[in-house]
């Protein structure tokens, strides 16, 4: 079918296509004109999604909802527990963000209306939007370990699985052990955040032991998993780098801890006890509260969303991106939950959210993750994932990806495999921290 | 009906409006993670690729795909691309202007570095800011860290490095030479 343009004007003007007030919002263009679009929460994916649609369009009304000031990133968090890096490191504000003419508000938000289009903040506002992207990252199950709490976790028993104070918290019980003494590391039943998260800690921890004269300590990982991610890798650190150090209890060997006991410091499984000097206990998670009261989750606790664009299967014009989101055709957990994730993730919100706003098509979807870990100086690894659709699904590229090489052809070649991937790590943080907040 | 007119003229107006992105602005904006935005790093690790000659760019991305080369981390995502893709991503990087990033050093470790880099000036001009040929990329106010660990792999025997010259280069400068080369390059604004 073709027709003329004085033809598609009165198609136009004859039928009841509503065109949406933002439809053409003009660079500068006046009040009204411009698309509303509200990001909740701003963490790596929320304030990558904030920057990157102002960046691309800079006529948009973009504004980003934020409890705190000052951002604390997860990554490289371990590397301050064992003292190799500076809790300063881990801030960013949001400053640059204003900058580009993002409205940051800080602000609670409590919920949102997916009906309404409004998003409704603790301080009584709401905020009407066309577009939501949602970044809540994790919020944590205290229940799944019966004895633990948010009251120990603010107090005597820091998970620091969310860096903050929690972080610094964990870091003075770590200095105060003497030699000899236990360290026992919880971790939850996946998915959780970070998949390769506490097994750097552990390997973190103890580097901070073998380099303050405290090379008897052990550390005795519970765990509610019968594997872990880059465990060859990891192994292989803690054979060359800490032999006898490091004990890790897989779910099936009954490691999965169910209870905690503050008082002596015991978490329990079904079948064992772990008692130490310092307990670590790391809660299970499931998306930010407020996904769940939005209706967005599953029953796993967990948002499902298209794949191929991050919009929420259950609520149109929402967004979902980051560690509350189930995404890729990995088995079980899917996509990590990692900060480079929640970044490419952010990216293909705002490339379909702008589609929709100008009605073009939804872009080809591309994801990458590149998640790197440092289990001594000098001594780092990584995973890497690409995901492309084929036949409307994501899928895993086999192809690419992958760990980094477990042996090489010689020691020198391994050696350099590894510091490389170590100073990598830290120039991907500085990038990555940029590429969200600057 | 004159409003109504109006609007789907501004509709229209809509449509006309060019693309905000394109499959090669896609792909690069997941570049951006590690190498920033535009090409412009601002971790020392990572190098900044914006500006560098095109040839250059898709010479070691192609070599990285095949493993012809040694890389660390890029091999693994680089099998991921198409080779189409990946030219297409050699020119758009070529194409922004190349933003040095000028990192102050030590006096004496620059004369030191300036006197290591004779042999480096045929390909890679006095400063490294003039590459004799596409195929050479520019080092003024490239990142000293990674110039220095891009040298180390040069100096590895055991890893696969493709160009002899540069390799022959590299493993004649002597240890101390290696961060001095690297910080003179970092130094230079052209």
């Amino acid at each position: 079918m073709s027709f003329n343009r004085r033809e598609f004007l009165k198609t136009l003007t004859s039928t009841t296509v509503v065109v949406p007030l933002y439809a053409c919002a003009a660079p500068g263009g006046g009040k009204g004109g411009k698309a509303r679009v509200v990001v909740v929460g701003g963490g790596f994916g929320g304030a990558t999604a904030a920057k990157y649609l102002k960046m691309m369009d800079g006529s948009l009304d973009v504004t980003l909802v934020e409890r705190n000031k000052t951002f604390v990133s997860c990554p490289l968090s371990n590397e301050v527990i064992s003292g190799h890096g500076k809790f300063e490191d881990l801030q960013a504000g949001y400053d640059g963000l204003m900058k580009r003419g993002v409205n940051v508000v800080f602000d609670d938000a409590t919920a949102v209306d997916p009906a309404g289009k409004a998003v409704k903040l603790k301080s009584g506002k709401t905020l009407k939007y066309d577009f939501l992207v949602l970044s809540p990252g994790i919020d944590f199950n205290y229940g799944g370990v019966a004895g633990y709490s948010e009251e120990l976790a603010n107090t005597t028993h820091p998970h620091a699985y969310k860096a903050g104070p929690q972080t610094l918290a964990l870091k003075k019980q770590v200095e105060s052990m003497q030699d000899g003494q236990v360290f026992v590391l919880s971790v939850p039943p996946g998915p959780f955040r970070c998949p390769p998260g506490p097994y750097e800690r552990a390997s973190q921890i103890a580097s901070y032991f073998k380099h303050h004269g405290k090379g008897k300590c052990k550390i005795l990982i519970a765990d509610s998993n019968d594997s872990f991610s880059k465990k060859g890798l990891f192994e292989q650190a803690w054979k060359m780098h800490y032999p006898g150090m490091i004990e890790w209890v897989a779910g099936a060997a009954g490691g999965k801890v169910v209870k905690f006991d503050a008082k002596t410091n015991t978490a329990s499984s079904d079948f064992n006890d772990f008692k130490g000097d310092v307990v670590n206990i790391i809660p299970p998670h499931h998306a930010g509260h407020i996904a769940k009261n939005t209706g967005l989750t599953n029953d796993k606790g967990w948002c499902t969303v298209d794949m191929l664009t991050m919009e929420s299967t259950v609520h149109k014009d929402i967004f979902v991106v980051g560690d509350s989101t189930v995404h890729g055709d990995l088995p079980v957990y899917g996509a990590p939950k990692s900060a480079h994730m929640a970044n490419t993730q952010a990216k293909v919100a705002v490339g379909n959210i702008l589609a929709k706003i100008n009605g073009t098509p939804s872009p080809e979807p591309f994801f990458v993750n590149t998640c790197y870990s440092i289990a001594e100086k000098d001594w780092g690894f990584s995973v890497v994932h690409i995901y492309r659709a084929k036949d409307g699904k994501l899928v895993y590229d086999q192809k690419a990806g992958g760990i980094s090489p477990v042996t090489m052809a010689d020691d020198t070649q391994l050696k350099l495999q590894r510091k490389l991937e170590s100073e990598y790590c830290i120039g991907w943080f500085k990038n990555i921290m940029a590429d969200a907040f600057a | 009906m004159r409003s109504k007119l109006l609007f789907a003229l501004a509709a229209l107006g809509c449509l006309a409006q060019p693309a905000l992105a394109g499959p090669t602005e896609d792909l690069a904006r997941t570049c951006n993670a590690c190498h920033g935005v535009n090409g412009v790093s601002v971790g020392p690790s990572m190098p900044s690729i914006g500006g560098l000659p095109e040839a250059h760019l898709k010479n070691v991305m192609l070599q990285w795909k095949t493993d012809e080369r040694y890389s660390a981390t890029m091999g693994r995502h680089f099998k991921g691309y198409t080779e189409a893709e990946l030219s297409a991503l050699a020119t758009y990087y070529a194409k922004m202007p190349w933003v040095p990033v000028v990192q102050k050093a030590d006096d004496k470790v620059v004369a030191q570095g300036k006197g290591a880099t004779e042999r480096c000036e045929t390909c890679h001009g006095a400063t490294g800011g003039q590459p004799d040929d596409d195929e050479t990329p520019r080092l003024n106010g490239q990142w000293a860290k990674y110039m220095e660990m891009e040298l180390m792999k040069y100096r590895t025997e055991s890893v696969k490095m493709p160009h002899k010259k540069m390799r022959g280069n590299a493993k004649k400068l002597a240890d101390e030479d290696v961060p001095a080369s690297a910080q003179f390059y970092a130094a230079q604004p052209k």
